[in-house]
């Protein structure tokens, strides 16, 4: 077991007092709390931080650690406390920071006699909730799909943290939006003892289709239009979520126009969204002479200045 | 089959570890979780997403050792930053398929 120099850890002196304690952990609670900076390690860090700031903020175990630093300075790398060691400042799970609570073994060692956070847990607690992302396709919103679902659990067993496989079916109910938090009870952590088991909740994400975009219960899909057919009006076959459907586009149409189609959007709870058709209109990339010299003709033909608005400026 | 539930009440919540009568009912009054129906505390439920924020906000006020009243404007910043995100990874999505 590793000696923590919880002053480093905060970057204080050991002479600080505790305003100078609580302001150090505080900037570094702030830039590390995983709620607020989501870089994988943020976590770890402040997990780190927050185990220091339990111990430097209550005199009687600071005192207690001091105590204890010259012993293990003496000791070099490798920490063992002394065999005579008893803790003598009280410490309950009561005090310590919500953040899971689970402390290094060096604290553990200092101030829970030496048990492992698995001893911690008071008989028959119940066991941690998880939560895992979940990638769903578009097309498994329209009905009730079943999916499995493969994550790991921490398993405490003989005083060991294992990681343990599990795999279920989950039932994903028509209508299940993005950043929707699905719940499954008794499928998280296992509970001590007879402790009932946490929960498992599904975050779910819906993986970005190639054609269609998602705007809350309503689809939208980019149709690509030749410019005759934006100039002259046409029928084009308009893929949906279900099926196909033939959509008119008017004459003089115009790149970035929305054209609803009512209830070929997302199945929703309370009913269906729209699809909007978003027009765009492309040119295309070549044109051999005959076709270029209709461009010519059309050039010298329509009256037309797309920049009209340009000179009155 | 696994049983999927939409609901949670305020039993459950205090089951969960971490919550208490108390910091639900404080966090109701500051905004930040909002019963999906019950007039009281008794019958309260509430929805996944709830406490998904419920427990942030817990965490925030313990860890950071801040008031209610910080906790109900950062919860609420962090929902804005998430749809914000979200909306910005669509129009981004939208931009692509509309210029290429």
């Amino acid at each position: 077991m590793d000696f923590k120099d919880y002053y480093q850890l905060l970057g204080v002196s050991e002479d600080s007092d505790s305003k100078d304690i609580k302001t150090a952990y505080r900037k570094l609670a702030r830039k590390y709390h995983p709620d607020m900076n989501p870089d994988p390690g943020a976590e770890d860090k402040f997990k780190e931080v927050a185990e220091a700031y339990e111990v430097l903020k209550d005199a009687g175990r600071r005192a207690e650690y001091d105590e204890l630093r010259q012993h293990g300075n003496r000791q070099g790398a490798g920490f063992e406390p002394p065999p005579n060691w008893q803790r003598s400042g009280g410490f309950s799970d009561a005090d310590s920071t919500r953040f899971e609570g689970d402390f290094s073994d060096f604290f553990n060692s200092m101030f829970r006699g030496g048990a492992t956070e698995a001893d911690q847990q008071p008989k028959g607690s119940r066991g941690q909730d998880a939560e895992i992302e979940m990638p769903i396709f578009l097309e498994e919103t329209v009905t009730e799909t079943s999916k499995l679902v493969e994550y790991q659990i921490p398993v405490y067993e003989n005083g060991q943290v294992k990681d343990v496989k599990k795999s279920l079916k989950v039932k994903i109910p028509a209508g299940t939006v993005d950043g929707e938090r699905v719940r499954l009870k008794g499928q998280g952590g296992y509970g001590q003892g007879d402790g009932p088991h946490g929960d498992l909740y599904l975050h779910i994400r819906l993986v970005p289709h190639p054609l269609f975009d998602v705007e809350g219960h309503n689809l939208v899909i980019t149709v690509p239009l030749a410019p005759w057919e934006a100039a002259l009006g046409a029928k084009v076959t308009v893929p949906t979520l279900t099926g196909k459907i033939h959509l008119t586009i008017a004459p003089n149409s115009q790149a970035g126009t929305r054209l609803r189609i009512k209830g070929k959007g997302m199945k929703t709870k309370t009913g269906t969204g729209d699809m909007f058709a978003l027009l765009k209109i492309v040119v295309p990339s070549s044109a051999n002479d005959e076709v270029k010299a209709l461009w010519q003709s059309l050039a010298e033909k329509a009256e037309f200045d797309p920049r009209a608005q340009w000179s009155n400026e | 089959m696994t049983e999927i539930i939409l609901w949670v009440s305020v039993q459950e919540l205090c089951q969960c570890g971490g919550f208490t009568e108390q910091i639900i009912v404080e966090a109701v009054d500051h905004g930040i979780a909002q019963p999906a129906d019950g007039d009281n505390i008794t019958d309260w439920v509430f929805d996944t997403t709830t406490v998904h924020w419920l427990r942030k906000a817990v965490r925030l006020h313990y860890d950071l050792e801040i008031d209610w009243i910080a906790i109900s404007m950062v919860v609420d910043l962090l929902q804005k930053n998430e749809v914000l995100e979200q909306q910005s990874r669509r129009f981004e999505q939208q931009l692509n398929r509309f210029i290429n």
